[in-house]
This record gives C-alpha cells, sequence and structure tokens, in this order.
C-alpha cells in the first residue's frame, strides 16, 4: 500500500439543492478516522456567511461517522444559522462520500 | 399608500466599484440614512463574480480571465459564479429594512416576492416568466436570471442578473470545468438550460428592458421609484469598503 496523505474529495449536489464541495484532512491510523482539517465551498447560501467558519471549526475533531456529523451540524443550526439549499443530511452525505485525492 | 423607494440608474463600473456600492447602500438603507433602494448597473470591464462560499481555483481559470481582460470578483452573497458581460446582461440590486411591510419572514419566500419584480416585466414584454426556487427565473423552462441574498444588521439586499446575450464558449473558458472531456457537453447543454432576451426577443433594448423591469418592481411591491443619487456618506463607504474588502486579494481568494 502506498502512504496516503490523508486529503479526501467530495463534491455532491444535493436534490434540489446545490452543489457541495469539501477537502478535508483525515487521522488515517484510527477508525473511524478524525477530521483534522476542512474547507466546505459551493454554490449554497448560509444566513450570516461568516458563520461557515464556525461549522468548519465544529466539524474539526469529529469522527468521520454519520451520528457525530449530525450531531455537530444539528448544534450548528441551533446557533440560529440558516443554511439554504443544503441540509444536514446532504452535508454528511458529502463528508462521508469524501474519497482520497493524489494531490493537493 | 405606496412606499416611496429610491431609484438608482447607474452606468457601467468596475467590479470592485459595484460590489462595495451594493454593501455601501445595503449598509444605508439599514441605518434609515437613504430609502429602500432598487439599483440597475453593469460591468466594465467584464468580470467574474463567485459565491461567498466557493473556491476561487476551484470554480474560475484566473489566467483566462487576464488574457480576455476579465476582473474577478468575490460576492457577499451566497450562490454560484455569474459572468457579467458588459453587453450580455442587466444586474440589479436592492436593499431593504428586514422589517419591510409585507415581505415574507421566511427567506425562500421572500425570493420569490422581491423576485416579482423581474417576472412581471419580462411578461410585460412578452416572455412567460416563472420563478424557480431557490432562487431563478426561467423562461420556458430555461433559466434568464439568477439572484443572491444576504441578510445583515438587519437589511437584506438582494442582486441578480438578467442574461441579455450569452456566450458560452467565452463562459466557459473563464469558469472550470470538472474536466476537460465534458467542456463540449457542458457548452451544449447551456442551449438547453439558459435562455436570453435576445433569444426570446430577437434583440436587445437595454433601455425599453430596464424600463419594464422598473414597472415591474413597482407594480409587484407596490411602490413608488423616485430617481436618486449616492449620498455622499456611501461613496465614500463603498471607496473604504473597496480597498479595504472587495478589491484585496485577501478578500477575493479567501477560499
Amino acid at each position: 500500500m502506498r502512504p496516503t496523505s490523508g486529503l479526501r474529495c467530495a463534491d455532491y449536489k444535493a436534490p434540489g439543492g446545490k452543489l457541495l464541495r469539501v477537502r478535508l484532512t483525515v487521522t488515517e491510523h484510527v477508525t473511524p478516522p478524525l477530521i483534522t482539517s476542512l474547507r466546505l465551498t459551493g454554490d449554497f447560501f448560509m444566513h450570516p456567511e461568516e458563520a461557515i467558519l464556525d461549522l468548519e471549526e465544529r466539524l474539526v475533531g469529529a469522527p468521520l461517522e454519520a451520528r457525530t456529523l449530525q450531531e455537530r451540524l444539528q448544534a450548528f443550526l441551533e446557533t440560529g444559522v440558516e443554511m439554504i439549499g443544503a441540509s444536514v443530511e446532504d452535508i454528511v452525505h458529502l463528508l462521508l462520500s469524501a474519497e482520497e485525492a493524489d494531490t493537493l | 399608500m405606496p412606499q416611496t423607494w429610491r431609484l438608482l440608474q447607474h452606468g457601467a463600473r468596475n467590479a470592485y466599484d459595484n460590489m462595495a456600492i451594493d454593501e455601501a447602500i445595503l449598509r444605508c438603507v439599514t441605518g434609515r440614512m437613504v430609502p429602500p433602494t432598487l439599483r440597475f448597473y453593469r460591468w466594465q470591464p467584464s468580470a467574474v463574480s463567485i459565491g461567498y462560499f466557493q473556491g476561487l481555483e476551484q470554480e474560475i481559470d484566473r489566467e483566462a480571465c487576464t488574457t480576455h481582460g476579465v476582473d474577478v470578483i468575490r460576492r457577499l452573497t451566497g450562490g454560484g459564479a455569474v459572468y457579467h458581460d458588459y453587453e450580455g446582461e442587466i444586474t440589479y440590486s436592492l436593499a431593504i429594512p428586514d422589517d419591510y411591510p409585507g415581505l415574507p419572514r421566511k427567506i425562500l419566500d421572500s425570493y420569490d416576492a422581491l423576485c416579482r419584480g423581474l417576472v412581471i416585466g419580462l411578461r410585460a414584454l412578452g416572455m412567460p416568466a416563472e420563478f424557480k426556487p431557490i432562487n431563478d427565473i426561467t423562461v420556458n423552462g430555461r433559466k434568464i436570471s439568477g439572484n443572491a441574498q444576504t441578510r445583515r444588521s438587519h437589511g437584506i439586499l438582494q442582486h441578480g442578473t438578467l442574461l441579455c446575450d450569452v456566450d458560452p464558449h467565452l463562459m466557459f473558458t473563464l469558469l472550470r470545468v470538472p474536466n476537460e472531456k465534458i467542456r463540449d457537453k457542458l457548452i451544449a447543454g447551456v442551449e438547453e438550460r439558459v435562455t436570453s432576451i435576445r433569444r426570446e426577443m430577437g434583440s436587445v433594448d437595454r433601455e425599453r428592458v430596464t424600463q419594464a423591469l422598473i414597472d415591474g418592481f413597482a407594480e409587484a411591491l407596490d411602490i413608488t421609484l423616485v430617481p436618486g443619487e449616492l449620498i455622499d456618506h456611501e461613496i465614500a463607504l463603498a471607496q473604504t469598503l473597496k480597498e479595504e474588502q472587495y478589491a484585496t486579494n485577501e478578500w477575493i481568494a479567501m477560499r
């Protein structure tokens, strides 16, 4: 097996929603891997916009596993942020579908 | 009694001035220094704008933009990348307080309400325009207008574009495509998914179209639009916002 960079990428078009893209790095030595950094991009909407940094921060350190991701995203929305064109389920799906990428 | 709004019919400015002016207007509207405002404007040089959350390198071929003399800017609003051709589109923005009478509280519904002006204007020109959630307007199922909102300091800024003429080749030269193999397919797909004033009307009379939109907004929102100018504070604020934010690489390449 070749060594990996730990970088994973995914694009996901939410049904009836917008295109979500993620690049994330994970620790490879535990199962499920832990998110060490993450950048969420796309043509969705979020109000207030600056909250995207809070969302990304909340996901760092999380295991790449549906229930925890869901809980963290739910807690994020409960701060009063509104997302349009992307749901909690869409983002969880996006993160879990991220596949190893060769290059940065 | 109809509310009185300010109407700004701006000519062409560069991308950084345009986005800075939209935010300056929003701030002065929420500060109750100016009335709710509807603005029309153009982009010179032509520019690509990307949504607040988009990755610059993911969406834009910056080298191609430089080659074609096209500016690149990040918007304050979410949504997708848009090519704002100097000739090829009409851009509007509107700014109102978020407690504006009669405006639906839900953001999705407010898009519908605020896009009514465009829909009515296009219908008056003979096009069967319809609002298509989340934030588009279509004619015969093809997109003719995209719109985007931000909400801050108890105000709403919505800006959007109306396509007058489309050059899919140029568009997909400036915008990145997932891989080269599908470039031609995407270009061909524009015919299917997108339309323009030229395609629907056979020609583009910018003045007539803009007037139809103005009348459409007046009817949709039951407002009286009074031609006006930016106030000194807006001009100064826009200058600061341009220099400190919109024209900086930190902002443009933020993600």
